[in-house]
């Protein structure tokens, strides 16, 4: 009875390696498969393995504080963007082949008109070609200030942990530079109203910075809920 | 124009998470997958582009990379008429799209070919991506070699290990019932 136990406990171990290999070498084929699925018929990507490195893009790295940079305006004249210390900022990121970006132009310009000597600027970043952006100022008739640049704007654009941006984004800041939002994609006036009303709430010191996020963040969702709802 | 639902959803990025990429939008190679297979002397380069995105059918460019292919323009079939106020009107794809861009190569084959395709897209949820552009290795072949998923040797391995395991198992149990049998 002895031996016959010794064998019974010897299959059971069998088995379960047995199991253990399939559900193993299973997982690991798994693992291994390219990435996202696609349609019947249709072609794979050209290299699955970097479409799921591109699914694990490293993490961005936003600034508490706005970063120090320069730029070019319009006129060509370097201007950092510590010209405007003391004021709260919205500064969009955008481009003039961008349909949303052009979209947000008018509103962009309402917000500046409106905000006028109240401590508040809007600053337009042109990630794009320096005759284009002033063709299309002219012709929009956009008065904010607008800093332009290529490679260069990229890299301000990284240091708002846009690595690989997208556009448009818009951040905001308070009128002690602390980063309050980044927005990605196309800005509305319910929301741009909403994040500037607790931007003020914090320069009036009714609240900190955390609690001004909390707020933006459910506000916004709420608005979010109350459109797809 | 706030009537945008899917607009409303772009979260600031702190509802993600500071150490987190995750946002409503989608990275640029997952918005926008790009392959292509040659057939017979037409090399077929293909997108598919996810819900909710396009690609602008005028800002897709199909180009030679390897030194001894000469490819002509591509034909690609009319797209969707999307007009913006902003940018006019313009030809769009959804869904997929395929471009035929007939070949020939100088060395019959030598090197392997290789070709450059830029494309540029937006999600219609209000973003836009920067044009795109990527060398791509057409593989050769029918449609259902490229699709389909190549099968697996260690997935058939680990099958045949199992059941190889389960037959020891049950012929180990069958001998010792034989043993534990009334005499």
């Amino acid at each position: 009875m002895k031996t016959a136990g010794l064998r019974y406990f010897a299959a059971a171990l069998v088995v379960l390696l047995g199991i253990w290999a399939g559900l193993k070498f299973h997982s690991v084929h798994r693992l291994e498969a390219p990435g996202a699925p696609v349609p019947a018929g249709v072609a794979g990507a050209a290299d699955p393995k970097e479409n799921a490195a591109m699914e694990a893009v490293p993490h961005p790295v936003i600034p508490a504080q706005l970063p120090e940079f320069s730029l070019n305006d319009l006129s060509g004249k370097s201007t950092s963007i510590g010209a405007w210390n003391g004021n709260s900022l919205v500064i969009n990121f955008w481009a003039t082949w961008c349909a949303p970006c052009r979209r947000e132009i008018p509103l962009l310009k309402t917000l500046a008109a409106d905000w006028a000597g109240r401590d508040l600027t809007v600053v337009g970043i042109a990630v794009d070609f320096p005759d284009k952006v002033r063709e299309f100022a002219e012709r929009f008739k956009i008065e904010y200030p607008v800093l332009i640049g290529e490679q260069d704007a990229l890299e301000v654009a990284a240091k708002f942990g846009m690595e690989s941006p997208a556009f448009p984004f818009t951040v905001f800041t308070d009128r002690r530079g602390e980063v309050v939002a980044l927005f990605v994609g196309e800005l509305h006036r319910p929301q741009a109203d909403f994040i500037l009303s607790e931007v003020q709430n914090l320069n009036q010191e009714r609240i900190q910075l955390p609690e001004a996020r909390r707020a933006i963040a459910d506000g916004l969702e709420a608005m979010a809920d109350k459109h797809t709802g | 124009m706030f009537g945008m639902a899917r607009v409303a959803q772009a979260k600031p990025w702190w509802m993600r998470g500071i150490d987190s990429n995750e946002t409503d939008f989608l990275p640029p190679d997952v918005a926008f997958r790009v392959a292509a297979r040659v057939e017979g002397n037409v090399v077929k380069v293909r997108w598919v582009i996810a819900d909710g995105y396009y690609l602008y059918r005028q800002k897709i460019e199909v180009r030679a990379e390897s030194p001894d292919l000469v490819i002509s323009a591509p034909a690609l079939p009319p797209g969707t008429v999307k007009t913006d106020p902003y940018l006019g009107t313009q030809q769009v794809y959804f869904q997929q799209v395929e471009a035929l861009v007939p070949y020939s190569r100088i060395d019959a084959g030598a090197h392997p070919m290789q070709i450059k395709v830029t494309y540029q897209g937006c999600a219609e949820a209000g973003l836009c991506y920067p044009p795109i552009t990527k060398v791509v290795f057409p593989t050769v072949g029918s449609p259902a070699s490229v699709t389909s998923v190549p099968p697996d040797s260690w997935e058939s391995t680990a099958i045949i290990a199992g059941a190889c395991a389960f037959l020891l198992a049950g012929l180990v149990l069958r001998k010792g019932r034989k043993l534990d049998l009334p005499a």
